[in-house]
């Protein structure tokens, strides 16, 4: 049994009192968010073409999907100016999404002090924080930034104490680099107390005058996964000379309150000999001087061709469509060189790019990005509460829960058995049937213009959602469900089911 | 846009699928996986009194007032002699066929080096397939599912019966949880589902993609559930399953593996078990659960009658009770415990392991049955001799496994 802290019990009691009192502070933000913008505009944009609109493509990627309203205001900014805002998240006013998101107070606590909470309050609480901005922030391409170093520098919080760093290396590795630069987040993420813990990192020792075998564990994945790529060009011989390199970073074990958890360098465990790593050579060090091949290590590997090559090639899968126009590629590693790793250039390279404009609809949205996108696109009003987070874990993509190093799988194979669940996440929404998830279902009706008496159109709610007219096969599909209703006339139910039909229709799985 | 050989995969399940669904008997028979079913006993469960050891003096000494007692001619409150050493609980008689004509194995003296005595902490462990303070990263059953069909897997290749997902499931590539057939389908409320699945069906239809197939399927599987589900289901010709949750759970089970679904997996759980005070000898919560257990797997395996060579059952729980009896009549946290596994490719009829003999010398911590088996090596050889499956470093990375001799 762990021990009751003096935390625990604090929230305990506050918690037996007030759980009425925290309900209604909920709702008080909610309502505080409509004021702040969080709410259906009175018009939104209903798509007239055949074709997805540009914008609403945009939207699709750089973004979680459309927020009502976003469609209107990215066309009204233009597309480059949407961009270079979205590039620069710190001059966007998300007021709204902090009243939601920053009232987790684990999530902001350093490594050490996280050890005053339960594992599953750290599980729920970084879990709502990282929902709750992907559907509520303005920032959304840094959100969407944020869910792809995510992936790429996964950490499972089951392993081992990961889930006592993972909110530290949350905040400070991969949303404090998300937009930055490569090489700093890599830098940042070689000594995460939740890396070093996650791929055996702490464990990588070389005492001095012993035989130890350095762990290669991180060595191997920073390479195939982190940086160059698995057929990147390194040898089996490249990976232990990089493991050597990183001998001696360690975490601090004791129990002792604050020191938990904190990342030190340990030179009497660590290899000071030459090392040679792709072909260039780290000199032997002076004892005290060891920590230095930590740099000269990430230098080699982040400046490597290969890294430049693999991480555009990723970039431009999660962007573009699983397998991206060379063309394309090519561009985006050419401007990774010349930027040393810019993570803004080439975002708006791809961004900006013909090719992405070319693959609309390409991409199967992972559940995360369905769900998600869903919400938005109805401008729900949710806490986030466990009854949503099921949703994530039936469809096998519950946030920070990859058991292996390469993060939720990208390809479309591995999600296509979860259409089941996603099909009744939208009945489950529109029937009311989630607790906590309130959708704005009549004023969606008015703003999108769909109404006309009592008549709903399906079709102008498919334009809305899909960014485009619906197609004839979708029209005709609207047309059956209404005939097969008693003598024609819809009952409200029956009307938001079927704007769930169009939510689990596949082209709302797609973006 | 997509690779090859996710195209050739994608092609190879749903060849399968249709096979299954225009009832190409032969074809979909020679792809049935094999199903492993896996009943966790929540509480940490008292086997000394189901495979009562009367052979030994000890345990009367130790059990003088919940010690069940040795074979009789026509007793039907004494044990049920099995292999001149152990008897059977005779609540638990249903099982005693079973084990006579060898589908039924016990697996004596398993269990895991953690000695914390915490329910959580040695289920969580069980369900995550490692030693004491390794930390592996999802489920045993998780990482089973991932090495062995991977990205094959659809929402019926893994199913727990319940309301929440295992543990021993974290990290699979699909799973379901649900109480029963009914769950598998579409949550309307104002409209038919069918009426919905049609309409579904003309939109995924017009797709030609892997996406549109998928989306087909999907409705095709509701419409096989739905029909599994309109037929009032019938089990076997003489099976009665208890009025029990689990007893139910298993009945859906079996209806999923004859419907041919494709079930790779699934969970149950029995709670309960943890029988401190009053667990009785017979006529107290430790009888009635251990009758309601061995009636429910005994009509598992006559309603499973014609496929049980592709059908293998494992009972576990996180750790056995202590040999002695406390002064409530009822059993504390003890250590090793008998595991029990059964089905057609299983060699049953025998206990397995030696019988620590009951001394204190023996005990592991205070009166804990001897543990001679981890349990991830009863786990390891039932998953590679049913499944064929060999990936079991994968599976359970690190753990040292020795030959128990389950396979026939």
């Amino acid at each position: 049994m762990k021990k009751l802290s003096r935390r625990d019990s604090l929230k305990g009691a506050a918690l037996a009192g007030s759980t009425l009192a925290l309900a209604s502070c909920e709702k008080m933000i909610s309502s505080a968010s409509r004021r702040f913008g969080q709410d259906f505009p009175d018009t939104v944009f209903v798509a007239e073409s055949n074709d997805i609109d540009d914008a609403y493509h945009l939207l699709n990627r750089a973004a979680y999907g459309p927020w009502p309203g976003d469609v209107s205001y990215l066309k009204s900014m233009g597309t480059q100016a949407w961009l270079e805002q979205q590039l620069q998240p710190e001059t966007i006013d998300d007021l709204a999404c902090e009243s939601r998101a920053r009232r987790f107070e684990s999530v902001f606590f350093k490594p050490g002090n996280a050890y005053e909470f339960k594992e599953n309050v750290l599980r729920e609480e970084l879990s709502r924080h990282t929902l709750l901005r992907a559907i509520y922030s303005k920032r959304q391409l840094f959100e969407v930034m944020v869910g792809f170093w995510t992936d790429h520098l996964n950490i499972d919080l089951g392993k081992g104490d990961c889930i006592y760093f993972k909110p530290w290396d949350d905040l400070n590795v991969v949303r404090k680099h998300a937009l930055g630069n490569f090489r700093d987040l890599i830098r940042a993420s070689v000594i995460s107390p939740a890396m070093l813990v996650y791929l055996d990192g702490k464990e990588n020792r070389k005492r001095k005058g012993t035989d130890d075998v350095p762990n290669e564990n991180y060595a191997r994945e920073l390479m195939e996964l982190h940086t160059m790529g698995v057929h990147g060009g390194y040898t089996q011989k490249d990976v232990s000379e990089a493991a050597r390199c990183l001998t001696g970073w360690t975490i601090k074990k004791k129990k002792a309150f604050l020191n938990r958890g904190t990342v030190y360098f340990n030179p009497g465990h660590h290899d000071d000999g030459e090392k040679v790593i792709l072909g260039k050579t780290i000199p032997e060090r002076e004892t005290h001087d060891g920590e230095k091949d930590l740099e000269d290590l990430i230098d080699i590997v982040c400046e490597h061709p290969a890294t430049a090559r693999y991480i555009s090639l990723k970039l431009c899968r999660r962007f573009v469509s699983y397998d991206p126009p060379e063309t394309l590629v090519s561009r985006v590693t050419e401007d990774f060189i010349k930027s040393k790793g810019d993570i803004k250039t080439l975002l708006r390279t791809i961004l900006l790019s013909e090719e992405f404009n070319q693959s609309k609809g390409q991409r199967f949205k992972r559940p995360f990005r369905y769900i998600v996108s869903t919400l938005r696109a109805l401008g729900a009003d949710t806490h986030a509460h466990k009854p949503l987070i099921e949703y994530f874990n039936r469809m096998g993509q519950t946030p920070f829960s990859h058991p292996t190093p390469d993060g939720y799988p990208e390809e479309e194979t591995p999600w296509m058995g979860t259409l089941l669940w996603r099909w009744n996440f939208a009945f489950g929404i529109v029937n009311n049937e989630i607790p906590d998830v309130k959708l704005p279902l009549g004023k969606m009706a008015k703003s999108t213009n769909a109404l006309s008496g009592k008549d709903l159109s399906a079709e102008t709610i498919a334009a809305y959602l899909l960014g485009r007219q619906a197609t004839e096969n979708e029209t005709a599909a609207i047309e059956e469900y209404r005939k097969e209703l008693e003598n024609g006339n819809e009952h409200p139910k029956q009307q938001a089911e079927l704007l769930a039909v169009l939510m689990a229709s596949p082209a709302f799985q797609r973006c | 846009m997509l690779r090859n050989i996710t195209m050739s995969q994608s092609a190879n399940r749903r060849t399968f699928i249709q096979n299954l669904l225009t009832g190409n008997a032969v074809t979909a028979a020679r792809q049935s996986p094999h199903t492993l079913v896996c009943l966790f006993l929540r509480g940490g469960a008292d086997t000394l009194n189901m495979f009562i050891p009367y052979g030994d003096d000890e345990y009367y000494r130790q059990r003088p007032t919940i010690g069940i007692a040795r074979p009789k001619k026509n007793g039907n409150s004494s044990a049920l002699d099995l292999d001149g050493h152990y008897g059977l609980n005779p609540r638990m008689k249903s099982l005693k066929p079973l084990f006579d004509e060898g589908r039924l194995a016990v697996v004596q003296g398993v269990g895991m080096d953690n000695t914390s005595g915490s329910h959580f902490e040695c289920q969580d462990q069980m369900e995550h397939g490692e030693a004491s303070g390794q930390t592996v990263g999802g489920g045993w059953l998780g990482r089973y599912l991932r090495s062995h069909i991977g990205n094959r897997a659809t929402s019926l290749s893994a199913v727990a019966i319940g309301s929440v997902m295992p543990e021993s499931l974290r990290g699979a590539p699909a799973a379901s949880v649900l109480e029963s057939l009914e769950d598998l389908e579409l949550k309307t409320r104002a409209s038919q589902p069918e009426t919905v699945a049609r309409i579904l069906s003309r939109l995924y239809e017009a797709e030609a993609s892997m996406l549109g197939k998928q989306g087909s399927e999907t409705v095709d599987l509701l419409k096989r559930v739905r029909k599994i589900r309109e037929q009032k289901y019938v089990p076997a010709s003489g099976v009665d399953y208890p009025d029990h949750k689990t007893a139910k759970g298993f009945r859906e089970i079996a209806r999923l593996i004859k419907a041919d679904v494709g079930l790779e997996v699934a969970c149950l759980d029995f709670g309960g078990w943890d029988t401190h005070f009053f667990q009785g000898a017979l006529s107290s919560f430790h009888g009635k659960k251990s009758e309601i257990l061995a009636d429910s797997l005994a009509a598992f395996d006559q309603d499973l009658k014609s496929v049980r060579h592709r059908v293998t059952t494992v009972v576990m729980t996180e750790f056995g009770r202590r040999l002695y009896e406390n002064a409530s009549l009822g059993t504390d946290h003890g250590r090793g415990f008998a595991m029990m596994v059964m089905g057609g490719r299983i060699k049953g009829g025998a206990i397995h392991g030696p019988w620590p003999a009951m001394k204190e010398e023996n005990s592991e911590g205070p009166g804990g049955l001897q543990i001679t088996y981890d349990y991830r090596s009863v786990l390891g050889e039932v998953l590679r001799g049913v499944t064929g499956n060999t990936k079991m470093n994968a599976v359970f990375p690190g753990a040292e496994r020795s030959q128990i001799g389950l396979i026939s």
